[in-house]
């Protein structure tokens, strides 16, 4: 009881970073949905470590660069360029010259992953940083981020709630939605698109790990609870904002990385929906 | 135009690999075409062919100006993770009519309604449709067919693991619904009994051979090369 008055006392230490995680968590929850229905789960491993890349070359140039240059090397800048670029590249290419999409995918995550050490290792600020990069700091969030977070989250939603029924169709009927002329090719570049640009900028924000929980845990947890396609979308909403919310809590109260504690949130909520889902079929 | 797809000189196969061809063929209004051979005979790259879902090797396919297709794949072809509701599932047989970045209007829902009625599975819509039964799939992949009021009707292997009775049931729509709209329908099967029963106008595939033929039903059941297909002699007689 007192932990919860001393974290409710604390409200101007954690309102900024609850509403990134908060925000975070129901965009993710959102397009996640998209993501395990397509079973690209590990495209969005692969662009989560992407985005890592980015943020960490940032520390790593931002030592160099001076003048002009160092105002274009902004982690939102170069973390939102490389994810894109990686999103396009998966959404563009189909033949990988006889490997499969999912080798090249691996490779897209290895080296990224590889390269974030390796530069994280020559960086000033140390091994410290880059653990917040990967697996997630969100104890406290650049002022910015409370309103680039929430923008670009109202931007995709958007962009969603006009095209919804067309990323439906290309994700379940790709054959279907080319015979009806639908421009098959852009509807998935945007789709996958909208998807990097939040993994980008909540990457910077609360790490890769966390992001990387809310695209897979709260969706998957969802298809175990419901058959309803747009109760699946709001429950992994719902289930996305809890796991910020519950996972940030504990985190102040039992002193947790923040981001690893979202993501055992998550990963809890799922063994909960997969028990819901046994009982309910036995 | 007296067509509504044509195939000039034409190569099917995957990107540069042809399997067969050349290949002409002239579909018009109004007929059944049957399309029958083995498995793995190149009958489904066909199909896409005509569809325009994938390229052809070689050749041109041309299709009438604004033909609107109903397409009926494979079950198996959708993706059991997907909780889409047989309603759902139908109302993407409209998006035919519906341009991206618009929702179905009164009348869409109108006519998805009449093709959920047609096909006798209204009391299914809110199903998922991987919950349903092999035949009331493809009875809800025909409603999702006919919901885009198509001219041609493209069905691939539409009877395959259903019982007789389920068979018959389908097979009865297919002939209703053709009747009512005056729809040209393309069907694959490897059921030579089901096809005759309902084409008129059959061809055979088989890219082992680099066999094709096409014709009349009459004509392609006198045909040596269905006769060497099946290893029996073929011929069509009323069942008492």
């Amino acid at each position: 009881m007192e932990s919860f008055e001393l974290f409710l006392n604390s409200y101007f230490l954690w309102r900024d970073p609850m509403i990134v995680g908060v925000v975070a968590g129901a965009v993710c929850g959102f397009l996640g949905v998209y993501v395990v229905l397509r079973r690209i789960i590990f495209v969005s491993a692969a662009l989560t470590q992407i985005s890592s890349l980015g943020v960490a070359l940032t520390f790593y140039l931002g030592a160099y660069a001076t003048g002009a240059l160092s105002e274009l090397i902004h982690p939102f800048v170069l973390s939102i360029a490389l994810t894109a670029l990686a999103a396009l590249f998966f959404a563009l290419k189909r033949d990988f010259s006889r490997i499969s999409r999912e080798g090249v995918i691996g490779f897209g995550f290895l080296a990224a992953s590889g390269s974030v050490v390796i530069i994280g290792d020559r960086i000033t600020q140390g091994a410290h940083d880059i653990a917040n990069i990967l697996f997630g700091s969100a104890v406290v969030v650049d002022p910015k981020d409370v309103f680039i977070i929430p923008a670009a989250a109202l931007g995709v939603f958007f962009i969603h709630t006009i095209f919804y029924k067309d990323f439906i169709f290309v994700s379940f009927d790709e054959d279907s939605a080319r015979l009806f002329k639908y421009p098959v090719r852009l509807l998935n570049t945007v789709l996958l698109v909208s998807i990097a640009v939040m993994v980008a900028v909540c990457t910077r924000a609360l790490g890769a790990l966390p992001v990387f929980a809310f695209l897979a845990l709260p969706p998957l947890t969802a298809l175990f609870v419901t058959e309803r396609l747009k109760l699946v979308f709001a429950l992994s909403i719902m289930l996305g904002v809890l796991s910020a919310a519950l996972g940030y809590f504990f985190s102040f109260i039992l002193s947790t990385p923040t981001g690893a504690t979202m993501t055992v949130c998550a990963a809890l909520f799922f063994v909960i929906g997969l028990a819901w889902r046994e009982i309910k079929i036995s | 135009m007296s067509y509504l797809i044509k195939l000039d000189e034409v190569t099917i196969g995957y990107e540069k690999d042809g399997i067969l061809g050349p290949v002409d063929l002239t579909i018009g209004r109004g007929r059944f075409w049957g399309i029958i051979g083995p498995n793995g005979g190149g009958k489904s790259t066909l199909l896409k062919t005509v569809l325009g879902l994938i390229p052809p090797v070689s050749g041109v396919v041309r299709t009438h100006n604004s033909l609107t297709f109903g397409y009926v794949p494979q079950k198996d072809k959708f993706d059991p993770i997907f909780p889409a509701s047989v309603d759902e599932l139908v109302t993407m047989g409209r998006y035919s009519r519906i341009p991206p970045g618009r929702r179905p209007s009164r009348a869409d829902r109108e006519r998805i309604q009449h093709a959920l009625t047609m096909a006798g599975i209204i009391h299914l819509k809110q199903r998922t449709f991987r919950s349903l039964s092999e035949g009331e799939k493809q009875r809800a992949l025909l409603a999702r067919a006919i919901a885009g009021e198509p001219d041609i009707l493209v069905l691939d292997e539409p009877t395959a693991s259903v019982d007789v009775k389920g068979e018959a049931r389908i097979m009865e729509l297919v002939r209703k619904i053709k009747a009512e709209q005056g729809l040209t329908v393309l069907m694959v099967s490897h059921y030579l009994n089901t096809l005759t029963q309902h084409a008129d106008m059959m061809m055979l595939i088989d890219k082992d051979r680099s066999l094709f033929q096409s014709g009349t039903k009459e004509e392609m059941l006198k045909s040596e090369s269905v006769t060497g297909f099946f290893g029996m002699n073929t011929s069509k007689a009323p069942v008492e």
